[in-house]
């Protein structure tokens, strides 16, 4: 039987990305952040999960808004990088778990969660940018991925509480595969940011820290909250930590968190918290 | 999105593609021809602020911003309206973009 060995929260931030494209590891101005991912990249190194399964959001990338889908699981074996605009990164192709993929998907669908199922389309930065940071690239990848895009750029986006539900049912569906398969869950965003309008540039560490605790000890409140609640204390772009409650919703109740690091440099709250 | 948005949208979302950006980067009045006048010269000065008020997603606006190596700090700025360095007075590391 397949099962979750845990969960990780963390950022998306596409500078993430270009930090590490350019080496800049032992940057004074960078440092804060590798370091504070060296735990995740060791517990991803020492449990050796088959499968990361990525609740991320794409960027207007992967998906235009001619047909922006609320929730959309890849079911391909492989998947592109996507060019954003400055080219592919020099990083191997995604490799997915379609098996597992589609089984998920018909145990979504039987438990009232009605999918978007998508193949052979590129990903952006919403999974790779952190997963560079856990998991290496050479000689490649050590494991599959399985993406699960959600939609918090098209408004009316998905309920807090919706996102806490699917990640329970994501749960239901990993553990009834017969084969016997580690999964780690990975939610993505935030944290507290706004790109647009008068107030961007805003953040709110005392926020970002409540968060981080609450996601811990006690998701169903953070579930109950609207998505204006978030967007009001994280900012509009921070509202996108709603899916690290589908990452949440999918671990035990009593899961405890074994590790976080906070950076906040720039415009967006830097943050990566492990669960087990 | 609002649907004014969307034909501005699809021609920001078209720069993923290497092709189109080298069009517009060598030839950009020709890239542009789908486009309106106003939507025209708003790209042609990169006005960020007038190109996100007249509902240019920020995810579209930043592969323009990529095809023309503006960094997501300088597209901030512009929304609020100062300049670069005085955004970067106000940022904890200034040196991390």
């Amino acid at each position: 039987m397949a099962r979750i060995i845990g969960g990780i929260g963390t950022s998306h931030v596409p500078t993430i990305a270009m930090a590490f494209d350019k080496g800049k590891q032992n940057d004074p101005d960078w440092q804060p952040l590798f370091k504070g991912y060296e735990a995740v990249a060791k517990w991803l190194a020492e449990k050796k999960p088959d499968v990361l399964f990525f609740c991320f959001n794409d960027h207007a990338t992967t998906f235009f808004f001619d047909h922006y889908p609320t929730f959309a699981l890849g079911v391909s074996a492989e998947y592109r990088i996507a060019d954003e605009g400055l080219g592919v990164r020099k990083i191997p192709r995604l490799k997915g778990d379609a098996a597992l993929a589609r089984h998920i998907a018909r145990s979504l669908v039987e438990d009232e969660f009605d999918l978007t199922l998508f193949q052979d389309l590129p990903i952006d930065h919403g999974l790779h940018s952190p997963l560079t940071m856990m998991w290496p690239t050479q000689p490649d990848w050590p494991g599959k991925v399985i993406p699960l895009v959600v939609n918090v750029l098209q408004h009316p986006l998905p309920k807090p509480s919706r996102c806490y539900k699917l990640g329970q049912a994501i749960r239901r569906a990993i553990e009834s595969y017969p084969e016997d398969l580690k999964v780690a869950m990975v939610g993505t965003g935030g944290l507290s940011h706004q790109m647009i309008g008068e107030r961007a540039g805003f953040n709110d560490e005392k926020w970002d820290r409540e968060f981080l605790d609450l996601i811990e000890k006690d998701p169903e409140r953070l579930a109950k909250m609207t998505i204006d609640d978030f967007a009001r204390l994280g900012g509009n772009e921070g509202a996108e930590v709603i899916m690290w409650l589908i990452m949440r919703g999918a671990l035990r109740k009593d899961a405890k968190k074994l590790h976080q690091n906070y950076y906040l440099p720039m415009t967006t709250a830097m943050a990566v918290a492990l669960f087990e | 999105m609002s649907a004014k948005g969307l034909r501005l949208n699809r021609f920001l979302n078209g720069l993923v593609h290497e092709k189109n950006r080298k069009k517009f980067l060598d030839q950009p009045e020709e890239a542009m021809q789908g486009l309106s006048d106003a939507e025209k010269d708003m790209v042609r000065r990169l006005d960020w602020k007038a190109l996100m008020d007249y509902g240019a997603s920020f995810f579209c606006l930043e592969k323009l911003a990529r095809a023309k190596g503006v960094s997501n700090p300088q597209m901030v700025a512009a929304f609020r309206g100062e300049s670069l360095e005085a955004f970067l007075k106000t940022r904890r590391v200034p040196g991390a973009r």
